[in-house]
């Protein structure tokens, strides 16, 4: 149980997805013009993620290492396309709103760095809790993204007015250099955060660096695992650094 | 016991100053900009006075904090946060409200200027990251021709972008050099610009090649254009005296933390600019684009400054 949490628990801050390996950087860029665009976002992400880290660890025996990217990206498109169908039957307005970026949830790093750092060396239960951790971290973040982008750049959140009457919204912040802007000061916000705390707890500040070394050392990397021969990926952790 | 002292006292280089600091470099700028201020206040009346001394007063106010919640020195009194501020102020349009002026100032020196560790860490020209900022956030309220019907000075590169060249061709060339043009309040004033800009050149604060290669690009490209058509494109001449064309050429592309410092590329950087100018007033939605083309120049300073001279002693083949 108590590893169970332990798994599910470094999704929310340890190794929070966007904001601390900085993974699956484009629909975080792309779709949190609002709050409601994040979290149906993250909502998908969640349900692709769950699922793909379910499958991938009770296949994890019979994927040969050889072919394993292929077959991760196999699960996940056709999970993926799930998502679209359903989407597409509940929440058209929505799914309009996402565009490609529905579809493009398969190449998101994310699932495929779960898939290879994670479910395929772990037993079912854990890997659905990282899932779950990690997805719901990503949700956490696009939301929290999206709702300061759309406070600053529209005065509302989720669509309810949240500003007094004479606000003149910053309406940069919903088009595309907002969304960086908006990342670039909540990473040094964390970041400064980070420093602040551990500097009261006398500990070494987690970067976000030393959070993607740490992932790789689990054999993450997936953009860079390119070669077959090299299966447990061990090799290529000096990457991250 | 007496402290020991040695004959001769060895300290690291340099061991001798010219005396030029940062705080007098900017001090240089703002004096000959004086004229400038001097010429926006008699074209634009008080509201001008408003926003630079608005711009320029909240952009050190903000600059300040910015030291005290980061924990860093206080360095305000270099006076860059000042020169930033009234840099801001010269693109605005007079009528700018308060609110408007102070987060332009506040965008300028947070974003451009104080997240990047302070003076000369900035990949990017402080002044035109405000501008950019507001002139994407508030469209309506930049737009100097909208804000500014009350004067009664001609728009020149509004009519030309709307009507072609025929519009504004009568236009004496002397009203724009004397600023009698609507545009950013400072920015029009062309013709102190240009002689502050000739004086710190001449002085050597700001590299020379910048204005030169800028100039070079306008006239090269605005030449393209009115070439094959008289009618609709404007001369050189008409560009080089009207908006932010001189101010970006003397003041925003020659910020030193974000140029490049190898001739040949400061030569580049300046082209590129000024073919970017042309490129925004002939092809972009805006009818000014100065500002936007030292920020796109800006952006390819660190590549330019890989064309840097062969170092001394190495053969040609290992570099």
């Amino acid at each position: 149980m108590h590893r169970l949490w332990k798994e599910f628990s470094k999704g929310l801050w340890k190794e929070l997805p966007p904001f601390r390996v900085l993974l699956g950087l484009c629909p975080t860029l792309a779709v949190t013009s609002s709050a409601e665009n994040g979290l149906g976002m993250g909502l998908a992400v969640v349900f692709v993620l769950t699922l793909s880290n379910l499958i991938v660890s009770l296949l994890r025996k019979m994927i040969p290492p050889k072919v394993r990217i292929a077959c991760f990206i196999l699960i996940a498109a056709s999970l993926v396309v799930t998502v679209e169908l359903l989407m597409q039957a509940y929440v058209y307005p929505l799914y309009q709103t996402l565009g490609i970026f529905v579809p493009l949830i398969v190449v998101n790093c994310l699932i495929l760095g779960r898939a290879e750092a994670f479910a395929s060396k772990n037993p079912v239960l854990p890997s659905v809790a990282d899932a779950l951790g990690m997805g719901l971290g990503f949700t956490l973040s696009l939301t929290f993204l999206g709702g300061i982008r759309e406070l600053l750049g529209n005065g509302t959140v989720f669509g309810v007015p949240m500003t007094w009457d004479s606000f003149q919204p910053l309406s940069i912040m919903v088009q595309a250099p907002g969304a960086f802007l908006a990342l670039g000061l909540i990473l040094a916000a964390m970041n400064a955060f980070s420093n602040w705390y551990s500097r009261r707890h006398e500990e070494t500040p987690p970067r976000a660096l030393e959070a993607i070394t740490s992932c790789s050392s689990l054999g993450a990397e997936p953009m860079v695992v390119l070669n077959g021969d090299d299966a447990n990926g061990n090799g290529n952790g000096a990457n991250g650094r | 016991m007496r402290p020991f002292t040695p004959l001769l006292t060895v300290s690291c280089a340099p061991h001798v100053h010219c005396g030029r600091t940062t705080r007098s470099m900017m001090l240089e700028t703002l004096v000959v900009l004086i004229p400038t201020v001097i010429l926006a206040v008699i074209n634009y009346g008080l509201p001008a006075l408003r926003v630079m001394a608005l711009a320029g007063a909240s952009a050190v106010a903000v600059e300040a904090l910015c030291a005290r919640i980061m924990e860093r020195e206080n360095e305000t009194d270099d006076l860059h946060g000042l020169l930033t501020g009234l840099l801001l102020a010269f693109l605005l349009p007079a009528s700018a409200p308060w609110w408007l002026v102070v987060a332009g100032s506040a965008a300028c020196i947070i974003l451009g200027k104080a997240i990047f560790g302070g003076i000369g860490g900035s990949p990017l020209c402080a002044p035109c990251v405000g501008w950019a900022v507001l002139s994407i956030s508030w469209p309506e309220l930049m737009d100097t021709e909208l804000t500014l019907l009350s004067a009664n000075f001609a728009a020149p590169l509004h009519q030309l972008k709307h009507f072609g060249f025929m519009a504004v061709e009568d236009m004496p060339l002397l009203d724009a050099l004397l600023g009698r043009q609507i545009g950013g309040l400072g920015a029009v004033q062309v013709l102190p610009l240009l002689l502050a800009g000739l004086w710190l050149m001449i002085r050597g604060h700001i590299k020379p090649l910048i204005p030169v290669g800028f100039f070079l690009g306008v006239i090269l490209a605005s030449l393209c254009f009115h070439l094959p058509g008289p009618d609709e494109y404007a001369p050189p001449l008409f560009h080089l005296v009207t908006g932010g064309t001189v101010l970006a050429a003397f003041f925003l592309a020659t910020d030193n933390g974000s140029s490049p410092v190898f001739p040949i590329g400061v030569l580049l950087y300046g082209l590129l600019a000024g073919v970017m100018l042309i490129l925004i007033r002939v092809w972009g939605v805006y009818p000014d684009g100065a500002p936007f083309a030292v920020l796109l120049a800006n952006l390819a300073a660190p590549l330019l400054d890989r064309i840097r001279p062969h170092p001394f002693g190495t053969r040609k083949e290992a570099a």
